[in-house]
């Protein structure tokens, strides 16, 4: 399979000169098993481009197909929707997945796609929309793929995909805080909680099963791709967020034992330079400590070949 | 008074080494007066970066207020609301007019776009500055930071989008004395190849500057003219008919690279000069530039 980063960033589009090498498009990897149709995670405002360079495939003569897995449908990870033009030609068909929610998933995705926010509504797509709802740990086939997930510590919820063909595996997990300091929910925090405090035992068992379910659903990846957004320093000051930091991503790509790490999710103001430096920072922490997996950092642009290419 | 641009851009903000020189994001212009108020134009995800800056006067302690007019709800006028730092410093208020002809509806409006779905601050309540909503009455004109502020509402697609004229009185006795008055018109649907509108043309006249929607190149707009935006054609028509002092371009098509916005831009230059416009200045709107009335 091909790996390849269209958005790399979180939260918020970031156009300008400071972000132009690693990319100012928010989050959307589209991952190509050999000979099949592509399984993109995330709709952020890279998927835009994406369908650009579609629409040069089967899906410009309305015969392409593709499978959407979304994390969860925080704007960052759901605004290139609108803009993805293989939804406006007739004959394509798209399957969306995501974490069921209270409201049928296409309730909520009509609400950010229609008006006041948007001028052309859900209903006049004219390629072919299923909405799939999954639970959380949800396992299922898509062609040839074997797609597994589990949940994120992140406001409202996130999930985690694994994706299996070609004899290779890459993992997405994003947006997720640490399994350590507190578990998010639905409640809104205002300010950060603290972090000294001892947490609940039950919380503390939840978050040590979620952190599990995180690591066995990582173990062995070729590939593992994880919310990075802050550092150590910044995750305290924010951890309410539902974001990483390398220190933690390393942590849990040793445990699962995988090949390769990409940070991803960059903070909207880290500037290209910035991400340089934690790059090159945290490969020598990996160094030092006698990792085997490679450290990368997600870019635009970023392809990567694993397993049966 | 001072306009900046914080975001030039249409639909969708657009990052990549091709929109460096104008700017990848959505639309965002600030308007200080000459006594120090401040008036905020569209909430696209320029408004972060203008908010960044705020934090480091009066925002930043909680002592700042601003006057927010908002065009309409799409996306790309209200990204950047949830990540405008000034919101969340208690003591900063901001009040905030636009569209949907009651307050209520607004705030409905603005509430779905933090609908815990979509993002984590769940409800404007969230905020911890003031931040109260009202709908813009038409033609009924609004005093605010010492302007007077009149709305009208354009047709945009399937919908409306609200145009701004404001108007700064001059200082008795000094040079100069006369009002000043900046139009800021984006998002303006042509529906027909017709020449512009005659109440929008009165609704602009004599501006000495005037902001409109210039998307598209006219060949664009041609196959796109149900989406509700302005060719470069259009805004030069309406800016000689107006006989407006200067002309700034807006709203660029998020496919756009710089360089065919430099195409943009030159063709509206001819397109002014080819109509007996001659006179009046084109300003191409830059995310960062400042242009002073
Ligand atoms: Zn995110
Ligand atoms: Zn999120
Ligand atoms: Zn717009």
């Amino acid at each position: 399979m091909k790996v390849r980063f269209w958005g790399v960033r979180g939260s918020i589009p970031v156009p300008g000169r400071t972000t132009s090498r690693y990319g100012g498009n928010t989050s959307c990897v589209e991952i190509r098993p050999r000979g099949a149709p592509p399984i993109i995670i995330d709709a952020g405002t890279g998927l835009r481009r994406l369908g650009k360079a579609l629409m040069e495939e089967a899906f410009g003569d309305g015969r392409g197909e593709a499978s959407i897995l979304i994390s969860h449908t925080h704007w960052d990870h759901v605004q290139g929707l609108p803009f993805f033009s293989p939804l406006y030609r007739a004959g394509n068909r798209i399957r969306i997945f995501a974490r069921h929610r209270d409201t049928h998933l296409e309730a909520v995705f009509s609400q950010q796609h229609g008006a006041p926010y948007f001028p052309v509504p859900l209903s006049a797509m004219e390629a072919e929309m299923s909405f799939h709802a999954l639970t959380e740990g949800a396992r299922f086939a898509l062609g040839g793929a074997t797609i597994a997930s589990t949940r994120l510590n992140h406001p409202w919820t996130a999930l985690a995909y694994r994706v299996d063909v070609d004899r290779a595996a890459v993992v997405y997990c994003s947006d997720t805080a640490p399994f350590t300091d507190l578990l998010l929910g639905r409640e809104f925090m205002v300010c950060a909680p603290s972090l000294d405090r001892p947490l609940p035992p039950d919380v503390v068992a939840e978050l040590a099963r979620m952190r599990a379910s995180v690591v066995a659903l990582a173990a062995g990846a070729d590939l593992l791709i994880y919310d990075t957004q802050f550092t150590r320093e910044e995750y305290r000051l924010r951890p309410h967020w539902g974001h990483s930091h390398p220190d933690d991503a390393l942590a849990i790509a040793r445990d699962a034992g995988v090949r390769r790490l990409c940070l991803f999710h960059h903070a909207p103001m880290r500037s290209d330079d910035d991400n340089d430096a934690i790059l090159a920072r945290y490969r020598g922490i990996a160094a030092a400590a006698g990792d085997r997996f490679e450290v990368l950092s997600a870019y635009e642009g970023l392809e990567l070949a694993l397993g049966d290419a | 008074m001072k306009i900046r641009f914080w975001g030039v851009r249409g639909s969708i903000p657009a990052p990549g080494p091709e929109t460096i020189r104008y700017g990848g994001n959505t639309s965002c212009v600030s308007v200080h007066t000459r006594s120090g108020g401040l008036v905020i134009i569209d909430m696209g995800t320029g408004l972060m970066h203008l908010g960044d800056e705020l934090l480091a006067g009066p925002f930043g302690a909680g002592a700042g207020s601003a006057t927010i007019l908002l065009s309409h709800a799409h996306w790309d006028h209200i990204q950047g609301l949830g990540f405008f730092g000034p919101v969340f410093v208690p003591g900063n208020s901001f009040a905030v007019w636009g569209p949907g002809g009651s307050s209520e509806v607004l705030e409905e409006i603005l509430e779905g776009q933090m609908d815990p779905n979509f993002s984590p601050l769940q409800t404007l309540k969230n905020f911890s500055a003031r931040f109260d909503v009202q709908a813009m009455r038409l033609g009924v004109p609004l005093t605010a930071e010492g302007l007077t502020i009149t709305a009208r509402e354009h047709p945009h697609g399937a919908t409306t989008a609200l145009a701004f004229r404001i108007t700064e009185r001059g200082e008795p006795g000094e040079p100069g004395e006369a009002s000043r008055t900046f139009v800021y018109a984006s998002d303006v649907g042509q529906p027909t190849a017709g020449g512009p509108d005659p109440d929008a043309v009165a609704f602009y006249r004599g501006a000495d500057v005037l902001l409109h929607d210039a998307t598209y190149l006219p060949a664009d707009q041609a196959t796109r003219r149900n989406r509700g935006f302005s060719s470069y054609e259009d805004a030069a028509a309406a800016a000689v008919a107006a006989g407006v002092g200067r002309l700034v371009t807006f709203h660029y098509d998020q496919d756009y690279s710089d360089d065919d916005v430099d195409e943009l831009v030159a063709g509206c230059r001819r397109a002014l000069d080819g109509r007996g416009g001659a006179a009046i200045g084109l300003v191409p709107a830059r995310e960062g530039d400042e242009l002073e009335i």
